[in-house]
């Protein structure tokens, strides 16, 4: 750690810059409210910046979230901070002390002008987590495309320590020698804005996730469907062939005691009829199966969208999958009983395999962990006034917005930074109004 | 008899849209013929007719205009650009020149494919086209 | 550094050439002292320099210097693309005193040295063309400031359910003062009338109460009950609303911002649909919501016009997620196509307040999903089924009928859940799981010509990333007047279009962006063919205007209500009307020069005028094809 120790103040604390955090904190920053943002991962933008399509616009996910990153990071009221994690935030005074850890990039980034050679030199090739490991990357990289920052960021588990990127970086911006730098900073209020991740693709074993090929995370799709995906278009990922056949298979993660997420994900229905659509666009002969228990397509325009779906041909079958196997090329049986007709259990095959996994928090609090606010049993956290007051946790001050208070989609995580962002604002003016009255009183 | 290099192929994108996607190309390295000049407007819209078929007079070879579609910010101006281009089309078969040297597409801003293969269309689109210009600059 | 041949003619813009190495990423494949000797030729240039990093301090330096010297008066950088660094050179000019807007970035990164690595020459005589329309560009260039709009700083909130009020409280919680306009005579919309809502089972005259007494109390609220508003003209930052009681009192009211919180109807069956008020036997779920109230909590059982109730079907999507052909369509010719979200879950809630105060009491429960989707919803679906109601589902396109003869009422479906069985379900009590209809406000949205969109709710301007702007700017939507949602998404709803309402109103002017459209009035003839272009109210008109003691009509933009697009630029003949900063002028002048056989061409070219004639002439109409 290094010993130099940076202090900063700002209005606002916003923990997480996924879409939700990102709007919270362009809302703050607009009205003119300082803000600082601390993002873990080396980009903004969360999950939607790697999404292909979004519903049931088919809008280019890319495309609409970019310009969001960029007016963030470039925004004078915005005090961004990547690779940074929060260790701590405590109440202090009538506003909040936080302790940030900003993880070293082993890239200085007041040098580094993006020009990628570094990359172009590294020759240790590792997974790609933003493909979700579908392709790789180099040790050193720019996370993604359109990742803001444009700055690369060097592996140090898997760096040889070669120094061709050194050699080939024209600015000479590359650090080996770069240690976690600590942050401390105070703020009004905060935004949790932590996120979510998925069901783990391996939770219900009967379904072979994790094990076999050609069972996918939907977040998978979504990267084989995206345009600058890792193969570049749809192919299964045992042996490169087109698929012919692509099931879904919904609740894979959710509405399931047993995994422990009782809840409906609520996002699950949505995104797998758009992948569907989005592959009957692309594989134009393949035939596009979703077992379902209910279509969930509640939100405005949802319902017309599934409609659409069942008229372009893709297969709605009301079913129960009970297991997956795989044969030995890969090709996939799924164990079904349809609810539709009293034909008993049957098995029916199918070329590749997504598991509409559910939602759950990517941060729960605990008692000693970073911020002690409450969780509902869900593992989500506690709204204690959900109807009037939606973005209120069980601190007052601190404010949640996003899948950190529950599922949710695009749409209702943008609505959720605005009125986080709102019930910020009311807070710091409070504090503020409060500051100005004990002063006059102490005047 | 031109090659591909010696083209001159005019890209409209759009500052939302099309234009994050050529930088998308530039940014996988992809490589394009350089007869290739990309311009950037709000809305392609906000070209009359006599813009593309004034362009294509003065020695533009061919026109892609990328559009945004259905990211397009504004309201109704896809539908006007698409019935404006239709015009064009018109136009353009009145006074002899190949309607396949313009073309009205949409491009995202991740979509590398379909630049590159609008670019690779056009170019084929104009040399199949050459022996017309190529009378044509010769009567000159 | 390339020394011009000739020193521009002193009212000749002086454009300074900055072509950037970038280490090597650019000048490795394109010749970058090539571009700025060549550029250098350019009668309009005065300097053209190539350095390695212009992002960098010094070679942002060197632009500001040469402005501070008054070498230079307008600006191109050859660099990466603009989204990296136009903003940084606009600063850069900023910073020496130069307008901002007198800058032109030009992308020969990512658009030429990354892509055409192969081939140096080409890719540097493309690189010389882009810049030299570059130059093009911003010597036509006109210096631009943003828009300014003074603000009133004031809300119109139209609606006082809880959405209007839920954004009224947000917004004096900011310190902005909001006029509440509600139609009836008490506050609480939709929500006072529901004896108990999921998933809390807190009950609708609580929250509103709550609400309502927040509202009493926030000095900043004004609350106009029993009033309309029956005029409403301007433009964002300054709205004016005439706002009439049923008193016959008129009043006007001011505001930088609209929200729009004018809420839903209840669906109503049509007579006879589901053998609604042909039987006293079945009601709408607002209704039967209403009977349980009416039951007290103590009642031993639960009495409906006097008949003690042993069975209940409930029958959902009564009312939405309706299909062509199948449902009769509404009086508009539409069907509701949409879903209304609230009504499983206010079904399930309902299921469990039976249950828990008549056990006894048999449910059914007929429906073609069920859509349990919120955090909790889940739950109420396990306790119904846990609680005993028997759940049918019924094909989509074959919704259930209701019978009633000799006094009894049968539900009669096909029930997917057992293959498709046909079922007779005797029930004392039918309850309609009715959904939401858009309420009619059609005064309304011909006032400012709000969108609507094909379920005939208003309509946001982008589903997905602007949930509640509409396409007027300073209008905003909160809660169901935008389609179905419960208590909790309309109350987000609500404090997001307040948190957008306090953006606009957080400065005492608004900066809108200065690329709008702009008439020359002199070229302007009055043809008015630019009006049939432009799809935003009020933006484009004409107005008259004195012209050599005559009163002629001329184009007049509203900047606050341009959104930019350029459709008028394109329907103008004599050219009188463009979009600021991107004339067709100057896409022309960058085709010239891009069309140059080379730039020297080009340097010999008349600047004023444009006659030269391109020596590389691809094809060319004319009479003789």
């Amino acid at each position: 750690m290094s010993a130099e120790i940076e202090r900063k103040h700002a209005d606002v604390l916003v923990v997480g810059a996924g879409i939700a955090g990102l709007q919270a904190s362009l809302d703050l920053a607009d009205q003119g409210y300082s803000v600082i943002l601390v993002e873990r991962m080396p980009s903004i933008g969360g999950v939607m910046i790697s999404l292909s399509k979004v519903f049931p616009t088919l809008d280019c996910a890319s495309c609409i979230t970019t310009p969001r990153m960029a007016s963030a990071a470039h925004h004078p009221n915005i005090d961004l901070f990547t690779l940074t994690e929060v260790q701590s935030i405590v109440p202090e005074g009538n506003g909040f002390a936080a302790s940030l850890v900003k993880q070293p990039r082993f890239v200085e980034e007041d040098k580094c002008i993006g020009c990628r050679r570094c990359e172009a030199a590294c020759s240790v090739y590792v997974p790609d987590e933003y493909d979700y490991g579908l392709g790789v990357r180099k040790a050193i990289s720019i996370p993604f495309t359109n990742a803001i920052p444009q700055y690369p960021v060097l592996d140090e588990e898997t760096c040889m320590l070669c120094g061709a990127c050194a050699k080939a970086c024209p600015t000479q911006c590359i650090n080996f020698l770069q240690e976690p730098r600590r942050v401390e900073i105070t703020v009004q209020a905060v935004i949790m804005a932590t996120g979510f991740e998925l069901t783990p693709l391996g939770a219900k074993a009967e379904y072979g996730g994790g094990k076999y090929a050609n069972v996918l995370s939907p977040l998978q799709m979504e990267r084989l469907l995206a345009p600058h995906g890792p193969y570049g278009s749809v192919l299964r990922p045992s042996d490169g062939k087109v698929p012919d056949s692509i099931a879904y298979v919904q609740c894979a993660g959710s509405r399931d005691l047993s995994l422990g997420v009782p809840y409906c994900s609520r996002v699950c229905c949505m995104y797998a009829i758009k992948q569907a659509m989005l592959l009957s666009g692309s594989l134009p002969v393949a035939d596009i199966t979703i077992y379902y228990m209910d279509i969930r397509a509640f939100g405005k325009g949802y319902e017309q969208f599934y409609q659409n779906a069942k008229a372009m041909g893709i297969n709605f079958v009301k079913a129960k999958v009970a297991r997956i196997r795989e044969d030995d090329n890969h090709n996939l049986f799924l164990r079904i009983e349809r609810q539709e007709a009293g034909t008993g259990p049957e098995e029916v095959q199918h070329d590749l395999v997504v598991l509409s996994l559910g939602m759950v928090p990517a941060w729960r609090p605990t008692p000693d962990g970073i911020i002690p606010l409450q969780a509902d049993t869900d593992g989500f956290l506690r709204l204690p006034k959900t109807l009037l007051r939606p973005s209120w946790t069980s601190m007052e001050g601190v404010y949640a917005a996003g899948t950190a208070t529950g599922p949710k989609d695009i749409v209702d995580a943008i609505a959720d930074g605005g009125a986080a962002a709102m019930a910020a604002a009311n807070y710091v003016e409070r504090s503020r109004r409060q500051a100005h009255e004990l002063a006059g009183a102490a005047r | 008899m031109q090659s591909e290099d010696d083209l001159k192929i005019l890209i409209i994108t759009t500052l939302i849209s099309s234009y994050p996607g050529a930088n998308t190309v530039g940014q996988a390295r992809l490589q394009y013929s350089p007869g290739t000049y990309v311009i950037r407007v709000p809305d392609p819209v906000m070209f009359p007719e006599d813009f593309y078929i004034e362009s294509l007079q003065k020695g533009i070879d061919g026109i892609i205009v990328m559009s945004s579609g259905s990211d397009c910010p504004y309201e109704g101006a896809y539908a006007r650009l698409s019935s404006r281009i239709g015009r064009v089309y018109t136009r353009m078969k009145e006074i002899g020149i190949s309607p396949s040297r313009l073309k009205l597409t949409t491009v995202c801003t991740v979509c590398k494919g379909a630049f590159l293969k609008e670019i690779s269309a056009m170019q084929q689109a104009i040399l199949a086209d050459q022996p017309k210009s190529v009378a044509e600059g010769a009567s000159r | 550094m390339s020394e011009p041949e000739s020193v521009p003619a002193p009212d000749q813009p002086r454009v300074g050439v900055y072509v950037c190495h970038c280490g090597g990423n650019i000048s490795d494949v394109v010749d970058t002292t090539a571009v700025a000797d060549a550029l250098a030729h350019h009668p309009d240039v005065a300097i053209a320099r190539d350095y390695v990093f212009m992002c960098s301090d010094p070679g942002q330096n060197l632009i500001v210097d040469d402005i501070k010297a008054g070498k230079v008066d307008r600006v191109v950088v050859a660099a990466c693309s603009p989204a990296l660094h136009e903003l940084t050179f606009r600063k850069a000019l900023e910073r020496a005193g130069l307008n901002p807007y007198l800058y032109e970035h030009v992308n020969i990164r990512e658009q030429v040295s990354w892509v055409h690595k192969g081939d140096h020459e080409r890719a540097t005589r493309k690189a010389i063309r882009l810049t030299a329309a570059g130059v093009e560009k911003v010597s036509q260039q006109e210096p631009l400031e943003s828009i300014a709009v003074n603000v009133v700083h004031h809300v119109a909130i139209i609606g006082g359910g809880v959405a209007g009020m839920s954004a009224a409280i947000a917004l004096a919680g900011r310190g902005i003062g909001t006029t509440l306009i509600e139609a009836s005579d008490r506050l609480g919309g939709r929500v006072a009338e529901l004896p108990s809502v999921y998933p809390t089972g807190e009950s609708g005259s609580e929250i509103v109460r709550e609400l309502r007494d927040e509202v009493m109390a926030a000095t900043l609220i004004e609350v106009r009950l029993k009033s309309r508003v029956t005029a409403m003209d301007g433009h964002v930052g300054k709205f004016r609303l005439r706002v009439e009681d049923t008193d016959g009192r008129a009043a006007e009211v001011s505001a930088g911002v609209i929200i729009l919180a004018t809420g839903h109807d209840h669906y109503a069956p049509v007579e006879g649909e589901m053998a609604y008020r042909a039987s006293q036997s079945v009601v709408t779920l607002p209704e039967f919501l209403a009977l349980l109230d009416q039951n007290g909590a103590n009642a031993g059982s639960l009495v409906v016009n006097g008949r003690k109730i042993g069975s209940i079907a409930f029958i959902h999507c009564v009312g939405s997620r309706q299909i062509e052909g199948i449902h009769a369509p509404q009086p508009d010719g539409k069907i509701n196509d949409y879903c209304s979200s609230v009504c499983c879950a206010s079904t399930l809630h309902a299921i469990r307040e039976v249950q828990g105060r008549w056990p006894d009491v048999a449910i059914y429960d007929l429906h073609k999903d069920i859509r349990a989707y919120g955090r909790a919803h889940e739950e109420m679906y396990l306790e119904a089924s846990r609680g005993g109601a028997l759940f049918f589902r019924f094909p989509d396109e074959e919704p259930p009928s209701v019978e009633n003869a000799n006094g009894r009422t049968t539900v009669k479906t096909k029930d997917i859940l057992t293959w498709g069985e046909e079922l007779d379900i005797p029930a004392d009590l039918v309850v309609l799981a009715t959904g939401m209809m858009p309420r009619d406000i059609s005064e309304i949205i011909a006032m400012r010509k709000l969108p609507v969109g094909a379920d005939r709710f208003l309509q946001e301007v982008h589903p997905k990333l602007r949930p509640v702007e509409t396409a007027v700017n300073g209008v905003l939507l909160a809660g169901t007047c935008q389609g179905p949602m419960d208590i909790g998404e309309a109350c987000t709803a609500a404090q997001t279009s307040a948190v957008k309402a306090a953006i606009l109103l957080s400065k005492p002017i608004i900066e809108l962006d200065p690329f709008v459209a702009r008439v020359v009035e002199d070229l302007c003839d009055g043809c008015e063919q630019c009006i049939a272009e432009c799809e935003y109210e009020g933006a484009l008109t004409m107005a008259d205007v004195e012209r050599d003691g005559q009163t002629v009509r001329r184009a007049r933009v509203n900047p606050a209500l341009c959104a930019g697009c350029g459709a008028c630029a394109a329907a103008c003949p004599p050219r009188a009307i463009n979009v600021a900063g991107w004339s067709l002028n100057q896409f022309e002048a960058m085709v010239d020069a891009i069309v140059a056989e080379n730039v020297e061409a080009l340097a010999r070219a008349e600047r004023r005028g444009r006659s030269f004639a391109p020596l590389a002439v691809g094809i060319s109409g004319g009479p003789t094809r």
